[in-house]
């Protein structure tokens, strides 16, 4: 039974789903019009941000069920859905941990505009954290234990280090160089800022994917790092948890710097490229395993310590280090051996 | 009748070199030693914690980088002996540095006398001044800046990308530090080089070296 149901569901998602759309469609021929923030701010729908959610898949009437044909004028106050209604165990790992008494869903998600987890950069997921942990704050609550809490606040989303996922991929983002800044400060570079570098109609992506493959290797990467021509540009680098749990604990395995800080250039080399996309989303491609591990060219501006060390250098390092311990046990030995001979003096 | 052979001892060192001299090698060892467990945590944990190398590194760092303007401050401004005794003349690098070169490495297995003496206002050789010249006025400065930059990456991460990226600074920090310990290992052994094998390290350490044996009249 249970499977004929599935496979049930799963014939009917579709037409429903473009049902859902055409309703949200019928919504938005009001709700879409700026004017209607007369009655409400909370009444406008942006389309092109809410087109992007996996709610407009659904449709408005999935969470907003009570509407009928004669809204507005029948004075119905439309319902609203709860989100534990479709994301159950995502609400009930959420409820009993220590943030679950202090915000509900929306005040991090808006459910019009909220983005799937892949489509946003880093920095903007610090966004929903920041609405509470103001920047300031968070950077002296964590400067009383985190060597550089500066660098790793900015440098890495929240998320991070707050939920329990056991496995990162490290996510390269393009900056930008902010002009007149005395220190040389960099910014997060939108669509806008790669569009000089692009010819009419290209994707973002063949900025750096220059045969198109849908992935970029090792020489592409190089190519792009050194090239003069995106000099203004570059890339960071930041840890993305693999699964994004909503316990957002304070986790005490993550006060140990070895907990990101170890393991070697062995261990965890997937990296992938977010490429900002003219609709404000980001669009990720998968690059070469190695990268991040390469001596200069692969990722120029991205390095953890210990962590993603080159194997060569150490290597040269190694050498340089034991040449210097050569010259005492060379010259020692022979000084041991002639050592009479200095006894005339 | 034979010849009376006497030693003289001779103030070679001033105390405020002295001082450097001993901080700077305390800072350096520090620095080799927190660095290898910060480029290697999962094979080296000297010191307990990952985030105590780190601070232990940060404070040597800093110690090193002021005892060294300290030391350019006295040269310079005090003693007024820094190009006199570090900067190589035209006879140093003519002559100097070959016959040093052929002492260390030939003669002084046939027992021949180091062609070098050192007095206060000639203390290094050939080959001392110019490694001292290179350790002290290019591969200390190099990782001293790059040091300091790598401390504050979030303010100057536009100047980090500037000048070749966060890699390239990393890579030459590890690269210069490792000349350092190759450095350290052959200046340590040098220093048992002199009359007896412990005599430049009394000197480093009382500021006292004593001449190797030499007629009176000399």
């Amino acid at each position: 039974m249970k499977r004929f149901l599935t496979i049930l569901s799963a014939a009917l998602l579709p037409p429903l789903m473009a049902l859902s759309a055409d309703a949200a469609n019928d919504c938005l021929t009001c709700h879409s019009q700026k004017t209607i923030m007369n009655r409400g701010i909370h009444l406008y729908i942006d389309p092109l941000k809410y087109g992007l959610t996996t709610h407009a898949r659904i449709g408005c009437v999935s969470c907003h069920n009570n509407i009928t044909k004669r809204h507005p004028k029948d004075k119905v106050r439309p319902s609203r859905a709860q989100c534990k209604d479709c994301h159950a165990a995502v609400y009930a790992e959420y409820s009993h941990s220590m943030h679950g008494k202090y915000a509900g869903c929306t005040d991090c998600h808006t459910p019009h505009t909220v983005k799937p987890l892949l489509a946003v950069s880093g920095r903007d997921i610090n966004i929903q954290c920041a609405k509470c942990h103001q920047y300031a704050s968070t950077v002296k609550s964590h400067s009383k234990w985190l060597p550089q809490a500066t660098l790793h606040i900015d440098a890495l989303p929240c998320i991070t280090c707050h939920t329990g996922s056991q496995n990162y991929v490290i996510s390269m983002y393009m900056v930008k160089k902010v002009s007149g800044s005395a220190l040389g400060g960099v910014a997060l570079a939108g669509f806008e800022d790669l569009l000089p570098f692009l010819s009419t109609g290209a994707k973002v992506g063949t900025l750096i994917d220059l045969d198109g493959d849908g992935a970029i290797s090792l020489s592409e990467l190089k190519k792009f790092n050194t090239s003069g021509k995106y000099s203004s540009i570059a890339l960071l680098g930041t840890m993305m948890p693999e699964v994004v749990t909503h316990n957002f604990d304070i986790l005490d395995n993550r006060r140990d710097c070895t907990f990101c800080h170890a393991s070697g250039p062995n261990a965890q080399q997937a990296s992938a490229l977010l490429f900002p996309e003219p609709d404000g989303t980001y669009s990720r491609m998968a690059v070469e395993k190695g990268a991040i591990l390469d001596i200069l060219y692969g990722t120029p501006d991205f390095y953890m310590t210990g962590f993603t060390r080159s194997n060569t250098l150490s290597i040269i390092g190694a050498v340089i280090a034991f040449g210097g311990l050569l010259v005492p046990i060379l010259h020692g030995t022979l000084r041991f051996f002639t050592r009479n001979r200095r006894k005339e003096l | 009748m034979s010849e009376e052979r006497i030693t003289e001892q001779i103030y070679m060192t001033p105390t405020p070199v002295r001082i450097w001299h001993w901080l700077n090698a305390l800072g350096i060892v520090t620095l080799c030693v927190t660095g290898i467990q910060i480029r290697f945590p999962e094979y080296a944990n000297i010191f307990g914690t990952y985030k105590a190398a780190i601070k232990l590194h940060d404070v040597a760092g800093i110690t090193v980088s002021i005892s060294f303007l300290l030391w350019i401050f006295y040269y310079l401004f005090v003693a007024r002996s820094l190009v006199k005794l570090y900067i190589p003349n035209v006879d140093d690098i003519k002559r100097g540095l070959f016959s040093q070169a052929f002492f260390y490495f030939f003669y002084y297995f046939l027992g021949q006398k180091n062609p070098h003496i050192a007095t206060p206002d000639n203390k290094f050789n050939a080959i001392q001044k110019i490694s001292y010249l290179l350790i002290m006025f290019l591969f200390l400065p190099l990782v001293i800046v790059s040091g300091l930059l790598l401390m504050n990456i979030a303010p100057l991460r536009g100047w980090i990308i500037a000048i070749g990226g966060i890699k390239f600074l990393v890579d030459a920090h590890y690269l210069i530090a490792c000349s350092f310990f190759a450095f350290l290992c052959v200046h340590i052994y040098m220093a048992t080089l002199g009359h007896t094998p412990f005599s430049h390290l009394r000197q480093m350490w009382t500021g006292w070296e004593e001449t190797e044996p030499h007629p009176r009249w000399r």
